[in-house]
């Protein structure tokens, strides 16, 4: 008698974790949820958010693609460079005259802050691309810097491409430094 | 006695504002200063690291979102100093702040 009962609560216990795995396993694999479906909220550079009012909550979170790169309906940027006018190949040291124009550039453009980008093509290797979009983007900032406009350096290497690295216009639109002049 | 029929009546009000509860479209505001989500307006709060983020004060609702550039990096515009925000973010909604 005891024992039928031990078997009874055996088989339900396996039954129970049978349905857990079935539940787990399905195509879904989600777990129970209510309906929250968001509106967008477009901010002032012109970057989407997902925003959704809970009554008495409000939420709020960017909207980035899977990649990561927010979804955007317009972007900051103010001005590109192509780097074959700016450096000499593999270097980053700026000339006195394109300093000068920099500078013009830096003093008169009225951003709260300049984010300087820079980009190679995809000769050499990753690594390299990024040490070289680094010393470029940096050389840059620090022209900024010296007419006393807040900038920020970010480098890309080969990673971000405009354009198709298999030809040589390709790459001479991939070899550049971007700047975005933020409001 | 007098409690419960002061919460039943805000919750009546609210009810009747609302008119969607428990709340099924999160897309609009539905309260006094109801609007659609899209006209929300933002100030910039700075964090503890200098970067920026939208704010908004909404009301009763309240919302904070990262402010990033077109490549997913923090924009850090030195606009305020750290720990302060700036702007009209309270400027959408006629809807005091009770503390």
């Amino acid at each position: 008698m005891s024992k039928n009962l031990l078997k009874i609560v055996a088989m339900a216990v396996l039954g129970a974790s049978v349905a857990s795995a079935g539940f787990a396993g399905n195509a879904d694999n989600r777990v129970s949820s209510s309906r929250y479906v968001p509106t967008i909220w477009v901010d002032p550079d012109g970057c989407e958010h997902w925003v959704m009012d809970d009554g008495a909550e409000g939420y709020m979170t960017p909207h980035v693609t899977r990649e990561g790169i927010p979804v955007c309906r317009r972007g900051n940027t103010c001005a590109v460079m192509n780097s074959d006018q700016l450096f000499a190949v593999d270097k980053w040291h700026v000339s006195a005259t394109n300093r000068t124009r920099l500078k013009a550039f830096f003093r008169d453009s009225g951003a709260s802050v300049y984010l300087i980008d820079g980009h190679t093509d995809s000769d050499a290797s990753d690594a390299y691309n990024m040490r070289l979009s680094k010393n470029r983007a940096m050389a840059i900032a620090n022209i900024a810097q010296s007419v006393g406009a807040k900038a920020q350096a970010r480098w890309y290497g080969e990673r971000v491409p405009v354009a198709s690295n298999s030809t040589r216009a390709g790459k001479s639109k991939n070899r550049r430094v971007e700047i975005q002049c933020i409001r | 006695m007098t409690f419960m029929k002061a919460t039943s009546v805000a919750l009546l009000a609210i009810s009747v504002a609302g008119c969607d509860v428990p709340k099924q479209n999160k897309t609009v505001d539905n309260f006094i200063d109801s609007k659609h989500l899209s006209q929300l307006k933002a100030g910039i709060w700075v964090d503890p690291n200098g970067c920026d983020h939208w704010i908004i004060d909404d009301g009763v609702e309240g919302y904070l979102s990262a402010r990033m550039d077109q490549n997913g990096k923090p924009v850090c515009s030195g606009v305020a100093q750290p720990n302060t925000a700036a702007g009209g973010y309270k400027s959408g909604s006629p809807v005091a702040d009770v503390i």
